[in-house]
């Protein structure tokens, strides 16, 4: 017992810092989503169920849950398709661009998703390159609508999301030990092969890991559906933004807030068990 | 067991031949300068040096996971220089074992025979069959990580024979491993290496390994081969200071000839006249080797026949079990001795005067370059 | 050595809670003195705010500090008041009314009383607040945006959002904002119901404006996208409007649609609970004087709300204030809006956001 309280002692500060920091705001935010807010934004003390009841009775908002999800989890999809290759050759270059490589990889980062969303408009607009290039050569008489729809918020997060997953996969690649894929070749396993039988399935740490960040991201991401999805996708994390500064419906945008989170806590448990499949 | 004679090879035709073979990394010195080997089929040919020799960068070009710089490679008088490693038939039996995590024992096993899309009963009975010929059948569904060093690597093993390679390659496969375990799977290889009657080659930096195991034993130094043969060839006739220097222990004296004549060569050491079984022109610098085991001491010396005898005064005395070593001082040169106890050599005490013996067949001489 | 350390601080902090009453203790003449805290918008409304009133301010009462903390939009200032509300570190708040009608409710704000605020005496009546709650100190009026080079002739009202001609090039923003809720009232006039009577007629002909609109969320606003060139048509405050004509040598318009336009305004309002209530009160009600009110409509173009405010004519027919300006304005029962708000946010995400 007290060889207990000895060792979580030097734990403390990073206790108290959880409890700061995680454990207090939601506990904020699950109170505050059993209030009711009436008409107008104001907001009334209460312990109730209804924003609860609201968000599951409403097909509306359960299609912007089940519109979440898939969004995130396709977002992810594509990251990962995309990445894979570009991580892969990242991890085993021998050329000396390699750290170069690398940093061009992940600079990305340092620029806030909002400027890359913009450039994104840039690009994909009805006066942006890819209309004009298909206007150019007379592909299309009418622009293409790339954004502000689900397509758009699908390329822009995928951009944005690329770096962090090219990073989770670079470091899964690190802990595969070369010599595993060269045992695969001697025993007669072509590049294709290797990659399947032996690459992928010891990258699945780093692919797991890869992709539940992406997807938490990107279904907590507000950025890019809020700016390129033109207002028509609605999202867990845009219905947040309107309910908590537009509506003003403080208890709605909590609970819907505790939808997210409990996402997030399914998204983790499914990584969980996944990673005890692929955990050697 | 070092006095195993070579299968006769002369007659045959080599069933791997390297010709040339070279491996130069962009900028650097070459790891491989244009080595030539023949191999007769069934031969156990290792491969010996210290690191950075070349021997690893040797055995990957055999199994094209390194592409050579210049130079052949043959197999049953096909060139496989160009073939990739997938379609080689090589097995490999990696020093870090290299089995893959995430399949159990069989599926390892089974990995090679899969790649070859040979039907599932078939597949089933040869690992079935490769598994028991290392001991290994209670073990099929283990994962690789439930298994001891010594049980990896014979799962390794299992796999890289399950393919009835061309050669099994073998990159240091024992060293990390304990001592006792090295020994063990020592024997182990090597016998299912002859009845198979499989051709192999064999990396080690470890003289021990190497001459126990081996048919022939490629001694190789900064990319260049030293000397081949066999390993009493090597022990006994070493071809250059650094062989004799590799292999076993060694004293070495540096010595200048005064006398030359009738076979026999005079020379002079520091001072003390030594005897050397061939002739040799007048005032070359020679090396002189002598293995420490190989000298007789005794109270006064004498002794019958022709040989060496110098006296010398005992310095340092260490019981080490199987021998004594001892450290003579002889005009100033000091030579390493060893006794073996139990009788079989008599054992001075320090300070001691002593006379050290040996014969001319012991004494290996080196003109200097 | 160790006892003076552990001394040290709570002697001084005695002697602070000491002193402290006679820090606090107003002087006594009439003079208002000591901090207050301003928190309203960041960005162009600070940089001008600071130079037309607050700067002006302080050198009227050189006793007082004002502060300005830009505190976000209207409802992320609502969240830090709301925050704040036990121990309020914000005096006076500038929001929107539709977000100040909720602080009101809820207590975050205080009653004015005329005594402290001689000049509520020259508010419009528009610009009161039931119960004589923060007023508004700048008008604003939903206008119709548009790129004169794209539409012509120049439109009209919202029978242009329903032309075909116009379709991918409009954007505005949507219920629950302001902007969508109030041109549903536009709308509901131009078809000829009142915005209280059922409202899926009304819906209806939203819907068909939805399919003509490009973005529901223009990026970073439809001002700019219009002057780039990439929407043609929207709906926005006069305000920003006038500011952006100029800023763009006219690459954006705006008017008054025909069926009417709605008054919006920014309230000024006095924190309950604020430790200093006579400097707030002073500078409530020099906010609300006409010198100050004529500034801002020269650097932003609000329209006064102080009907004493005297502009040059040709910048007074450019705010709210203009008399055929005010004209126009449809009036608008806002206690019936707010009860209403969330069923017709919930009509517009449904069906007119989606509408294709």
């Amino acid at each position: 017992m007290k060889r207990a309280v000895a060792a979580a002692g030097p734990l403390a500060p990073a206790a108290l810092l959880t409890a700061i920091a995680f454990v207090l705001p939601l506990a904020w935010l699950l109170r505050l989503s059993l209030d009711r807010s009436s008409g107008g934004g104001m907001l009334v003390d209460a312990v109730t169920a209804a924003n609860y009841l609201r968000f599951l009775g409403d097909g509306f908002y359960l299609g912007v849950l089940w519109r979440s999800t898939w969004m995130a989890a396709l977002a992810s999809a594509l990251t990962l398709l995309l990445s894979y290759p570009l991580a892969l050759f990242l991890a085993r270059t021998r050329s000396r661009w390699r750290g170069f490589l690398a940093v061009l990889t992940i600079a990305p980062l340092l620029v806030s998703s909002v400027v890359r969303t913009f450039g994104w408009m840039v690009i994909l607009g009805d006066q942006g390159w890819v209309n004009g290039l298909l206007r150019l050569v007379s592909l299309t008489a009418a622009p293409l609508r790339l954004m502000n729809n689900m397509l758009g918020v699908l390329i822009g997060l995928t951009e944005v999301m690329m770096p962090v997953m090219t990073l989770a996969l670079i470091a899964g690649f690190a802990r595969l030990d070369p010599t595993l894929e060269e045992a695969a070749r001697s025993l007669g396993a072509p590049p294709r092969k290797v990659l399947l039988r032996v690459t992928l399935p010891l990258s699945m740490p780093g692919v797991l890991l890869g992709s539940l960040v992406t997807f938490v991201l990107s279904i907590s991401s507000f950025v890019t559906p809020k700016l390129l999805g033109g207002g028509r996708v609605a999202v867990l994390a845009t219905s947040i933004y309107e309910e908590a500064l537009e509506t003003l419906n403080w208890p709605f945008a909590a609970a819907i807030s505790v939808v997210l989170v409990a996402v997030f806590g399914v998204a983790l448990m499914l990584y969980e068990r996944a990673m005890r499949r692929w955990m050697i | 067991m070092a006095g195993a004679a070579p299968p006769a090879m002369a007659a045959d035709a080599p069933y791997l031949k390297l010709a040339g073979l070279a491996k130069r990394y962009d900028g650097g010195q070459a790891a491989v300068a244009g080595l030539d080997l023949a191999v007769a089929r069934g031969e156990f040919v290792t491969l010996l040096g210290p690191s950075g020799c070349g021997k690893t960068t040797t055995l990957r070009m055999i199994a094209g996971l390194v592409e050579p710089s210049a130079g052949r490679i043959e197999v049953a008088g096909i060139d496989v220089t160009k073939v990739p490693a997938h379609r080689r038939n090589m097995g490999v039996v990696f020093q870090s074992y290299a089995l893959f995590p995430h399949l159990s024992v069989a599926r390892n096993v089974a990995f090679g025979l899969e790649m070859r899309d040979l039907p599932r009963g078939s597949i089933e009975r040869r690992v079935t069959e490769a598994l028991a010929l290392v001991r290994l059948a209670e073990l099929a569904e283990r994962k690789p990580k439930a298994l001891s060093g010594g049980q990896q690597q014979r799962v390794a093993l299992a796999r890289a024979l399950v393919i009835e390679p061309s050669v099994l390659l073998l990159d240091e496969p024992l060293s990390n491993l304990d001592a006792k375990l090295r020994e063990e799977l020592r024997d182990e290889i090597r016998d299912i290496q002859r009845r198979l009657g499989i051709t192999a080659i064999f990396v080690t930096h470890d003289q021990m390994e190497a001459l126990t195991m081996s048919d022939r034993i490629v001694l190789m130094n900064a990319g260049r081969i030293e000397q081949v043969g066999s390993p009493a060839e090597l022990y006994e006739r070493p071809a250059s200071p650094f062989v004799a220097g590799f292999i076993g222990r060694m004293n070495r004296l540096t010595a200048a000839v005064t006398a030359s004549g009738g076979g026999r060569s005079r020379l002079d050491a520091s001072g003390l006249s030594l005897m050397a079984s061939r002739e040799l022109p007048l005032g070359v610098r020679v090396t002189v080797m002598v293995r420490p085991h190989r000298i007789r001491l005794s109270a006064r010396g004498g002794g019958a026949g022709e040989g060496n005898a110098v006296r010398a005064r005992v310095r340092k005395l260490v019981f080490a079990g199987e021998a004594v070593q001892l450290e003579i001082d002889a005009a100033g040169l000091v030579l390493r001795v060893e006794q073996p106890t139990g009788g079989g050599g008599w054992v001075p005490g320090i300070g001691e005067e002593v006379a050290a013996t040996w014969s001319l067949d012991d004494t290996l001489v080196f003109a200097e370059r | 050595m160790r006892r003076r350390r552990i001394l040290g601080p709570k002697l001084v902090l005695a002697a602070l809670i000491a002193l402290s009453p006679c820090l606090a203790a107003p002087s006594p003449a009439a003079e208002p003195s000591g901090d207050i805290v301003l928190m309203a918008y960041p960005g162009a409304f600070q940089d001008n705010y600071v130079k037309a009133v607050v700067e002006p301010f302080m050198k009227a009462h050189p006793g007082v500090k004002v502060t300005y903390n830009p505190g976000g939009n209207s409802a992320q200032m609502l969240g830090l008041l709301r925050a704040q509300k036990a121990n309020p570190q914000v005096d006076v708040a500038i929001i929107d009314f539709s977000v100040s009608r909720v602080g009101n409710k809820e207590g975050i704000f205080s009653k004015l009383d005329r005594k402290d605020v001689p000049n509520l005496a020259d508010i419009y009546d528009e610009a009161r607040m039931p119960g004589d709650m923060g007023p508004g100190i700048t008008f604003d009026n939903l206008v119709m945006l548009y790129g004169p080079d794209q539409v012509k002739p120049a439109p009209t009202g919202i029978k242009d959002l329903l032309d075909p001609k116009n379709k991918g090039k409009i954007g505005f923003s949507p219920a629950p904002n302001v902007i969508g809720i109030a041109l549903q009232i536009v709308v509901a006039k131009a078809i000829g119901v009142g915005y209280k009577a059922p409202i899926d007629p009304v819906i209806a002909e939203l819907k068909k404006i939805a399919q003509n609109v490009q973005t529901w969320q223009a990026t970073p606003d439809n001002y700019t996208m219009i002057i780039n060139g990439a929407l043609a048509l929207g709906i926005g405050w006069n305000a920003r409007a006038q500011f952006y004509a100029d800023k763009s040598g006219g690459k954006v318009k705006s008017i008054v649609m025909q069926e009417g336009g709605i008054l919006d305004m920014d309230t000024i309002n006095l924190v309950a609970g604020s430790r200093n209530p006579a400097a707030a009160l002073a500078f409530i009600d020099y906010a609300l004087g006409p010198e100050p009110q004529k500034r801002m409509a020269e650097a932003m173009y609000y329209g006064p709300t102080n009907k004493k405010a005297v502009l040059p004519p040709e910048l007074m027919a450019r705010t709210s204030s203009a008399p055929a300006t005010l004209a126009k304005m449809i009036p608008v029962d806002w206690d019936y809006v707010a009860s209403v708000q969330d069923q017709w946010t919930e009509r517009w995400r449904r069906e007119v956001i989606p509408a294709q």
